[in-house]
């Protein structure tokens, strides 16, 4: 466990490349397509003089040159004007309008997700639920969307498609469908369960000491792992949900940018959710460092 | 019990959604759109959407008043003759301004010629507008001179084109499609526009010119046309502006709501690609035109009975309505198939016939069709319909729904060379040029819309005439060659013309519908929640 920081490193370093790394491949994704950039978003035949439209939107000296253009601008808060998708529109006001319900969605679904797991923790939520929430999570976050737009569209929740009813059953269905709830349960039923059968967690038990406050340093990180590697199951999911139940948030921002081929809308909307999970990675390599510091400052240690 | 799912189905979300439409009513006035608007931008309109939305929030210099049909204008006092004939001086009336208070002045006038005609414009319509206008002088704050290329026999009719402000530009005359008057546009039409992720809000903007009756507007996209009406009989919203005749009697039959008649002079297609070697020979496209029962078609896609009386479905044989006075009757429709004469076009263009297939020079023949998918909302499985009819006549058939980006992107460009028959609709105002859809593509602009690259020079040269005409007879008299010419060299299956309907609830009062720009007279609309 000496080298327990090179994960950490690496989870750092993947967190700051990220946002990078994500425009710079879609970037290169467009220019991979058939036929130049501008063309595609507006054929000669609509736009003529479409070489003028190519210099204005940077796409006329290759995909380097459009990435580290857009970068620039980027930097400055400036994400440019949509092409197609709502010509003229700020990209930026679009996007951070979006944010909100994407983070409301997330958290609501995350929360329940949470509560989860500390029902697995603490033991309160017993094993005999685990069937009923593996079934429910054999359900793919689609179909619970549809049934929860039906809900809202025949008025059994919230008036008239209210958006924090869509919200709400959005969150609902993005936090048990696709066996996002069962595996945080069943995850951390497991290891709770392997950690509590360490002999020094045993040892414990027979120093009359509780078994959560030992065994939590070392389970620690790898329930982080395990809330990081949700939460962006979660965020992958809330495309779908956004989608399905008309929620205005960055996933449904990033659908309808691509169906439109408004690369600039798509790059924008993708560096942002790229920066959401190198948060998510930031947040791990945190509690990892926190631990290991608490495990090492410790009299005595809790580390078998 | 299996077939009848899918409209249960779609009844229960009607019924769903008209429900949850029902919480919205007495907010505002509130209509169902074809889909939503591409741009607010005039000069980058794609379709017809566009051009209904651009019509509540600008004023074009001219048009035609839907009720007297007289060409008129909102913006211009008087007009005179300059130049021999090749310019007309603009007397602007005084005291109107843009939705931001700016006043309106000659100089917008010549802004907006300006702009057009600026190459770095990349603007379809300005390249077209470069073909008429010379460019336009300010010689006043209120007169502008309008500068042609040559002299026209109704040059008024010229500019009907809408005006931008130029001082939403700051006067730079290349307008760009991402700027941000193509989101938040400034015009001096009686409302308003401001598009959101989702529609447009259209909010009254009092002018010496417009003082529309309705406060707030929101325009939504129209989604399956089960739920649109639904949707309309419970309020949910106030009005559709087209609705497919299945569902006209399920308006009708309800004393809320009222049918409206939309002049669209819209007319439907199968265009013929004759790049496509088997397609190359007249005689086989004259065949796939007889082979062509439209009655059934149109019985089975529109729901027309064969013998209705009013029927909203009428068969032509060229590229204009039959109400059109470019129409020529000498033309006969084919309502009916004909397989005899189609077997014996075929044979006689080199087709042979072998285990029920046709063959052309010893492999069998497979039609790649292609439709407009949100065609499909007017004409139910007309695809299908069309197919099936080739099919029985012996070709094998591929079918492909068209989505509207592509439609716009890749068919209207010419760029679907891959397709044997694409299946659309066109849509004209009371000048029905149809050049762009059959003069040779060239790189001046000619044959914009033409989508398989047809040319023939006879159809050029009658085109030309067109232009060149200086009375309505000659334009009469070319475009009459033209369809008979057209109906001969069948670059388009002709199919028909179908009245375009709107519903609007009886409490929404003195809603003229203007024909093609349907909001030309707003000002006169009321509404009561």
């Amino acid at each position: 466990m000496r080298l327990w920081w090179v994960r950490t490193l690496v989870r750092l370093v993947v967190a700051v490349g990220l946002p990078f790394a994500v425009p710079c491949i879609i970037v290169y994704l467009i220019w991979s397509l058939p036929g130049d950039p501008a063309s595609i978003i507006c054929p000669p035949e609509m736009c003529p003089n479409t070489e003028a439209l190519a210099a204005r939107w940077n796409l006329d000296q290759g995909p380097w040159h459009f990435f580290t253009s857009w970068w620039q601008s980027a930097l400055e808060g400036d994400f440019g004007r949509s092409w197609r998708l709502e010509p003229g529109t700020q990209v930026a006001d679009r996007v951070f309008e979006s944010i909100g319900p994407t983070v409301a969605l997330v958290a609501l679904a995350a929360l329940l997700n949470g509560l989860g797991a500390l029902g697995a923790l603490t033991g309160l939520l017993s094993r005999r639920f685990h069937p009923l929430i593996q079934v429910v999570g054999l359900v793919p976050a689609l179909v619970l969307a549809l049934v929860a737009s039906a809900a809202i569209t025949l008025g059994w929740v919230g008036e008239g498609g209210q958006l924090a009813a869509r919200v709400g059953l959005g969150a609902l269905a993005l936090g048990v469908a696709d066996a996002a709830l069962s595996s945080t349960v069943s995850g951390v039923h497991s290891l709770v369960q392997s950690e509590r059968l360490q002999r020094y967690a045993q040892m414990a038990v027979l120093r009359g000491e509780g078994v959560l406050s030992n065994i939590l340093p070392n389970t620690l990180p790898a329930l982080a792992g395990q809330l990081r590697a949700r939460m962006v199951q979660l965020l992958s999911g809330a495309v779908v949900v956004e989608v399905v139940l008309e929620i205005d948030g960055l996933g449904d921002l990033l659908w309808r940018a691509t169906l439109q081929q408004d690369f600039v809308v798509v790059v924008a909307a993708a560096f942002f959710f790229a920066l959401m999970s190198a948060a998510l990675l930031f947040f791990q390599a945190l509690v990892e460092v926190a631990c290991a510091l608490w495990v090492r400052r410790t009299p005595g240690g809790v580390a078998p | 019990m299996k077939l009848r799912q899918p409209r249960f189905r779609r009844q229960f979300l009607a019924i769903a959604l008209a429900v949850s439409g029902t919480a919205l009513l007495g907010s505002n006035l509130a209509y169902y759109e074809e889909s939503l608007p591409s741009t607010l931008n005039p000069l980058f309109a794609e379709s017809m959407v566009d051009s209904r939305v651009h019509e509540l929030i600008f004023d074009r210099i001219y048009y035609h008043s839907p009720i007297t049909n007289e060409l008129t204008s909102r913006l211009v006092e008087g007009w005179t003759v300059a130049e021999g004939g090749k310019a007309v001086r603009l007397t602007l009336k005084k005291g109107l301004t843009w939705h931001d208070g700016v006043p309106f002045s000659s100089a917008d006038v010549c802004f907006t010629i300006d702009a057009m005609l600026d190459p770095k414009t990349p603007s379809v319509l300005g390249e077209k507008q470069r073909a008429i206008f010379r460019g336009c002088k300010q010689e006043k704050d209120n007169v502008a001179l309008v500068q042609f290329l040559r002299i026209f026999h109704n040059p008024l009719e010229r500019l009907s084109f809408y005006v931008l402000p130029a001082h939403s530009f700051d006067g730079n005359t290349a307008v760009q499609p991402d700027h941000e008057f193509s989101a938040h546009p400034q015009g001096t039409g009686p409302a308003s526009g401001a598009r959101g992720r989702r529609g447009v809000t259209f909010t009254r903007a009092p002018n010496l010119h417009h003082k529309a009756g309705v406060g707030q507007m929101s325009l939504q996209e129209g989604q399956d046309p089960l739920v649109q009406v639904r949707t309309l009989q419970n309020n949910g919203v106030q009005g559709i502006i087209a609705v497919p005749p299945s569902y006209r009697a399920d308006v009708s039959a309800s004393d809320d709501l009222a049918l409206k008649s939309y002049d669209l002079r819209s007319w439907w297609f199968a265009a013929v690609n004759q790049d496509k070697a088997y397609l190359k020979d007249k005689r086989v496209r004259q065949a796939l035109n007889l082979l062509l029962d439209r009655t059934e078609l149109r019985e089975k896609a529109v729901g027309v009975k064969p013998n209705e009386q009013n029927s909203p479905c009428e068969f032509i044989s060229g590229p204009f309505v039959q109400s059109s006075p470019y129409y020529n009757r000498a033309v006969p429709v084919q309502a009916r198939s004909d397989q005899e004469q189609a077997e014996s076009l075929l044979l006689e263009a080199g087709f042979t016939q072998a285990g029920g297939r046709w063959h052309y020079k010893d492999e069998p023949i497979t039609l790649r069709i292609g439709m407009k998918a949100s065609l499909d909302i007017e004409a139910t499985d007309l695809l299908s319909q069309i197919g099936n009819q080739l099919e029985a006549a012996g070709f094998g058939r591929q079918e492909y729904k068209i989505g509207v980006d592509d439609w716009n992107r890749v068919v209207l460009t010419g760029q679907a060379q891959e397709y044997d028959l694409l299946v659309g609709k066109w849509s004209f105002g009371l000048v029905e040029d149809v050049n762009p859809l059959f003069h040779t593509r060239n790189t001046d602009g000619a044959g914009a819309r033409n989508i398989f690259g047809f040319s023939d020079p006879e159809v050029d040269a009658l085109m030309q005439d067109f232009e060149k005409a200086r009375l309505d007879t000659q334009a009469q008299d070319a475009y009459h060659k033209l369809h008979a010419r057209l109906a001969e060299e069948l670059p388009y299956l002709f199919l028909w013309k179908l009245d375009t309907k709107s519903a609007w609830r009886s409490n929404v009062r003195g809603n003229t519908i203007a024909p093609y720009y349907y909001w030309t007279e707003f000002d006169s609309w009321k509404y009561k929640p």
